[in-house]
């Protein structure tokens, strides 16, 4: 555990010394909230509320998935996973402290997100407790093993070209902002099989919004669970399958 | 009543033993039956031109590349066997550092020597390598010199047993070299195994106690310094002789 440990300690110090990174997790989804909810470019059907369970979506696909994504790719064209795996950490717990990593950076993501969105006035009916931790869990292993997929496979320039476009992509027809009822009826048929409106919704419904059928008419409730459970078993599961320690 | 003193001697000194390793890369075999042993107190040098299967050799033994076929002992214990809490005691230096070019001197060497656990003070290990006035620089910020003694600190971290380096001179100017050579020597002494690959054989004979020729994957001279420059010989005649 002391090994895992120190490792979180040098992941989160070398994230917090790459401003681009930090844009990333942190300027983004706060420029987003604040611009959206202040103004009215956004069809009706984006509340307040609806806008904060997109954003914290888009948080956590800019950490699990962007962010560990572009860092690994990079540590890996440049051996450092190959050099930490000759040490006494091991993959294993170089896997863990990553993890760990990652969930200590969305929980203060979410901390300033929510704190923002209240100041604006964001004040939820109901928060399903359970229901938001496995929302959060279940998205962070579908990002995370989509992002590592991607960085296990890809050369470093590649890798960072393709999580940048994905990240932009999903924001823009992915349903997380834009309702996916909204999108071409191709797009959106592709939209309701990604992991990120399935988020964004199952985040809604935690923090007490009502199911909207103009982002996922086809499924119910538990439609956009089992989407996202998916997504949180494949991913990993393929990334794992994938990876390449040494590029 | 006198008294006896023994003193007791290693049966076996070897601290790491190569048996017929072959190590495959699809249809290209890079490392072709390759044995020979390497002892405490002693520097082995592996020397040959460019794709002669040093580097595969050397990662092999560092457990970072899966032999084909052969059997590999690191201090006593097979290469499978080598666990994390073994490799507390195995420096390694890898030919291109394996550092990020934004990882700081102090911070990374610190960070190093708290994953091996070895009681290595990172301040003196920075001086021990002549980084003290670079603590807080980056890598990139570093000359070709100065990434290879920071990639050798990482190595000392270890306060190793047995040390993998890789090139461990390769771009280092004069005095880094004389540097080098000292720490070599102090591993040594402290009866620390050094394995290094090499294509500076002036270097290698100036370090070396042993020296193993690869050549096309195969091992093609094996024997000690000494012996291999008998009759005023350079190794470098003699690598070139065997290499052609």
């Amino acid at each position: 555990m002391k090994l895992v440990i120190e490792q979180t300690r040098m992941e989160l110090s070398t994230l917090l010394r790459n401003y681009e990174q930090l844009l990333l997790i942190l300027v983004i989804p706060v420029g987003i909230l604040v611009f959206f909810g202040n103004v009215q470019v956004l069809p009706d059907s984006v509340s307040l509320s609806r806008l904060v369970s997109s954003v914290l979506t888009l948080s956590i696909m800019s950490t699990a998935m962007v962010s560990t994504g572009i860092a690994t790719g990079f540590e890996r064209s440049y051996h450092v996973l190959k050099r930490l795996g000759a040490t006494p950490l091991g993959r294993e717990r170089l896997i863990w402290a990553k993890a760990m990593s990652v969930a200590m950076v969305e929980t203060a993501q979410i901390a300033v997100l929510l704190v923002i969105a209240s100041i604006m006035g964001w004040s939820p009916s109901v928060v399903t407790w359970w229901k938001l931790i496995a929302a959060i869990v279940l998205g962070t292993s579908a990002f995370a093993g989509i992002g590592l997929t991607l960085a296990g496979r890809l050369r470093a320039e590649a890798n960072l070209a393709s999580q940048n476009g994905l990240y932009l992509a999903l924001l823009a027809v992915g349903g997380i902002i834009v309702p996916i009822d909204e999108l071409p009826d191709a797009m959106a048929l592709i939209a309701r099989i990604l992991p990120s409106g399935a988020l964004a919704e199952a985040m809604h419904t935690s923090l007490g919004g009502a199911t909207s059928d103009a982002w996922f008419s086809y499924a119910s409730g538990s439609g956009v669970w089992l989407d996202l459970l998916g997504w949180a078993i494949v991913a990993p599961i393929v990334a794992s399958r994938l990876f390449r320690f040494d590029g | 009543m006198s008294t006896v003193f023994v003193v007791i001697m290693p049966v076996n000194n070897t601290a790491l033993a190569v048996r017929d390793l072959v190590i495959r890369y699809g249809d290209i075999t890079a490392v072709r039956s390759v044995s020979f042993e390497a002892r405490h107190g002693e520097v082995t040098a592996i020397l040959g031109r460019n794709g002669a299967g040093k580097t595969s050799t050397l990662e092999a033994c560092e457990g970072l590349r899966k032999a084909t076929s052969g059997s590999l002992r690191v201090l006593g214990k097979d290469i499978a066997e080598v666990d994390n809490a073994s490799r507390t005691r195995i420096g390694v230096m890898l030919q291109d550092g394996g550092i990020a070019p934004s990882a700081r001197v102090f911070s990374l060497v610190r960070h190093y020597c708290r994953l091996y656990d070895r009681g290595v003070e990172p301040r003196r290990l920075l001086e021990q390598v002549g980084l003290q006035h670079r603590a807080s620089s980056t890598w990139r910020r570093l000359s070709g010199g100065e990434r290879q003694r920071f990639s050798l600190a990482l190595a000392l971290a270890a306060d190793p047993d047995i040390a993998f380096l890789d090139e461990p001179t390769a771009g280092v100017d004069l005095d880094g070299r004389d540097m080098i050579r000292d720490i070599i020597a102090e591993l040594t002494a402290k009866g620390c195994c050094v394995v290094l690959a090499t294509h500076d054989l002036d270097e290698a004979e100036r370090v070396a106690q042993h020296a193993v020729v690869l050549h096309r994957g195969e091992v093609v001279l094996d024997d000690t310094v000494e012996n291999l420059r008998s009759g005023q010989r350079r190794l470098e005649d003699v690598v070139r002789e065997v290499t052609r």
